[in-house]
C-alpha cells in the first residue's frame, strides 16, 4: 500500500472515530446538560433577588422547589403591558420582553428580574438583573455564563463585583432614566458626585469588559424602560388597568 | 536506601523531574507563555489551569504514544491535534453533564488548553518516540513544570496586585490605612512578562553555577 493511500485511510478512520466520539458525547449528554443549565439559570434568578445564599449549596430539587414557589415568568411589551403569562420558554419575538416576578406568599410583587444577554469583550455575557418593585433600585446582579479572561474580565462572575450593584439606581436624582454604568476604577474617583448611585466600581485590568457591560446594560434597560416606568408609577398605572400582576386586585 | 536510589535513577523518575527544573517547558523552552499571561492574575485560576493542563498532556501523550507505530509520519501533526482536541472536548462534555460547577470554572480554559504549545510539543518531541507509560509520566512532569512557573507568577501577581492569596486578604487593612497601595500594574499582562523574564534569569544563573 502506498504511503499516500495509507495516510488517507488513517485520516479517514481518525475522523470517523473522533467524529463519533464527539457526536456521542454531545448528543448523548445533551439532556443532562440542559437540565443542569436550567437549574443554573434558576439558581441565578434566585440569587439575584436574594432568595438563596452564596455560601450555601443547594441541590437541583431544592432550587426547583424554591423557584416554583416564588418566581413567575411572564412576557411584557415595551409599554409594560403583559402580553401573556407563560412558564415555558417562548421564541424570541421582536417586542416580547421576558421578565421574572418575585412574588411573596401574600401575592405582592417584591421585585422583577430582567435577563441580561449582551456582548462582552470575547463573547456573550449572560446573567440577570433584579430590580425592586419601585422600578429604580437594583437589588441583585448575577452572571451565569461568559467568556471573559479569567482573573481580569472574568471577575464579573465574582461576588464582590456583583455585590457592587446592590442598592444602586437606574435613575438620576431628578427621576429620569440613566441606566447603570461600570466606572473605570473606583466609582467615587471617576463618577460625578451627584451620580454616585448610577456607578459601580470597575475591575482593574478589565476596562473593556466594563465598557461592553455598561453599553449592554444600557441597551437592555432602555428596552425594558416601559416595564420599569410601570413599576415606578404603580398607582397611576393600576388605576387605568389592573391586568398587571403587580397591581393588587 | 537502596530502593530510593533505584527510584531516583529510574527512567520514569528522570522523565518526571527533568521538565520541572532542567528542561522546564515555560522558563527554558519558552512554551505556553500566552496562557501563562492570561491566568496568573490569581492563584486559583493558575492552579486550575495547571491541573487541567497536566491531565490533558498526560492523557494525550499516552494515547499518541499508543498509536505511535501506526500514525503516518507525513500527517502526524494533524493527527495529534485531532486527538488532543477531541479528548479535551469530550472531557468537557462529561464535566458539563456530571460536574456542572467544575465545568463552569473550566469553560474558558478549554480553548486555552487545546492551543497550548506544550501539549503539541510533548506529543511531537516525546510521545512519538517513547512507550505509553513514559509518555504519561512525561506529561505529568511537564504539567508540574508549567504549574510551578504559573503558581510562582500568580503568587507574586496576586500578592502585589490585589493584596490577596487564593482570594483571601493577606495584607492587613491597617497597612492600607497607613498609605500602602496595591500595585495595579501587576494585574496587567506586561507584569507577567517581566516576572517570567526575571524567573528565567534567576533559573539560568542558578543553573550555571
Amino acid at each position: 500500500m502506498s504511503d499516500t493511500l495509507r495516510s488517507l485511510l488513517f485520516s479517514m478512520v481518525l475522523c470517523l472515530v473522533c467524529g463519533t466520539l464527539l457526536t456521542a458525547a454531545s448528543s448523548g449528554l445533551k439532556e443532562i446538560q440542559q437540565k443542569n443549565m436550567t437549574i443554573d439559570q434558576r439558581k441565578n434568578i434566585l440569587k439575584s433577588v436574594g432568595l438563596i445564599r452564596e455560601d450555601q449549596t443547594y441541590s437541583g430539587e431544592e432550587i426547583n422547589r424554591i423557584y416554583e414557589q416564588n418566581i413567575r415568568r411572564l412576557i411584557a411589551d415595551h409599554d409594560g403591558n403583559v402580553i401573556q403569562a407563560s412558564s415555558s420558554n417562548t421564541k424570541k419575538e421582536e417586542k416580547a420582553l421576558p421578565i421574572y416576578l418575585y412574588t411573596t406568599k401574600a401575592g405582592a410583587v417584591e421585585a422583577y428580574v430582567i435577563p441580561v444577554d449582551t456582548q462582552g469583550l470575547w463573547g456573550k455575557i449572560y446573567g440577570y438583573l433584579a430590580l425592586k418593585n419601585d422600578g429604580a433600585t437594583i437589588i441583585g446582579f448575577t452572571i451565569y455564563k461568559h467568556s471573559e479572561t479569567p482573573g481580569l474580565g472574568g471577575e464579573i462572575e465574582q461576588n464582590w463585583f456583583q455585590q457592587n450593584f446592590v442598592g444602586k439606581k437606574i435613575i438620576a436624582p431628578g427621576g429620569e432614566f440613566v441606566s447603570i454604568s461600570i466606572a473605570k476604577g473606583k466609582a467615587d474617583g471617576s463618577a460625578p458626585k451627584n451620580r454616585q448611585a448610577n456607578f459601580v466600581d470597575g475591575i482593574s485590568g478589565a476596562t473593556l469588559t466594563g465598557q461592553f457591560l455598561t453599553q449592554g446594560l444600557k441597551e437592555i434597560l432602555t428596552s425594558y424602560e416601559g416595564v420599569s416606568v410601570a413599576f415606578r408609577n404603580t398607582e397611576e398605572y393600576c388605576r387605568k388597568s389592573t391586568d398587571r400582576p403587580w397591581c393588587r386586585k | 536506601m537502596v530502593s530510593k536510589m533505584k527510584i531516583t535513577k529510574s527512567k520514569a523518575y528522570k522523565t518526571f523531574t527533568n521538565p520541572i527544573w532542567g528542561n522546564n517547558p515555560v522558563s527554558i523552552q519558552m512554551l505556553g507563555i500566552c496562557s501563562a499571561l492570561a491566568v496568573t492574575v490569581q492563584l486559583k485560576t493558575a492552579v486550575v489551569m495547571s491541573l487541567s493542563l497536566a491531565l490533558v498532556v498526560a492523557f494525550s501523550s499516552m494515547i499518541i504514544s499508543l498509536l505511535r507505530k501506526h500514525i503516518p509520519r507525513d500527517i502526524r501533526i494533524l493527527v495529534e491535534l485531532a486527538i488532543i482536541a477531541t479528548l479535551v472536548i469530550v472531557a468537557d462534555e462529561f464535566l458539563r453533564a456530571f460536574f456542572y460547577d467544575i465545568s463552569k470554572q473550566l469553560s474558558v480554559f478549554v480553548g486555552l488548553i487545546i492551543t497550548n504549545c506544550i501539549v503539541m510539543g510533548r506529543a511531537e518531541a516525546f510521545a512519538l518516540s517513547n512507550p505509553p507509560h513514559l509518555a504519561f509520566v512525561d506529561g505529568l512532569g511537564n504539567g508540574a513544570g508549567y504549574g510551578s512557573v504559573l503558581v510562582t507568577v500568580a503568587f507574586i501577581r496576586e500578592l502585589l496586585g490585589s493584596g490577596k492569596l487564593f482570594g483571601f486578604r493577606v495584607i492587613p487593612e491597617s497597612l492600607y490605612a497607613a498609605g500602602y497601595e496595591d500595585m495595579g500594574f501587576m494585574l496587567l499582562a506586561p507584569a507577567a512578562f517581566i516576572i517570567i523574564g526575571l524567573l528565567v534569569w534567576l533559573q539560568k544563573s542558578l543553573a550555571r553555577d
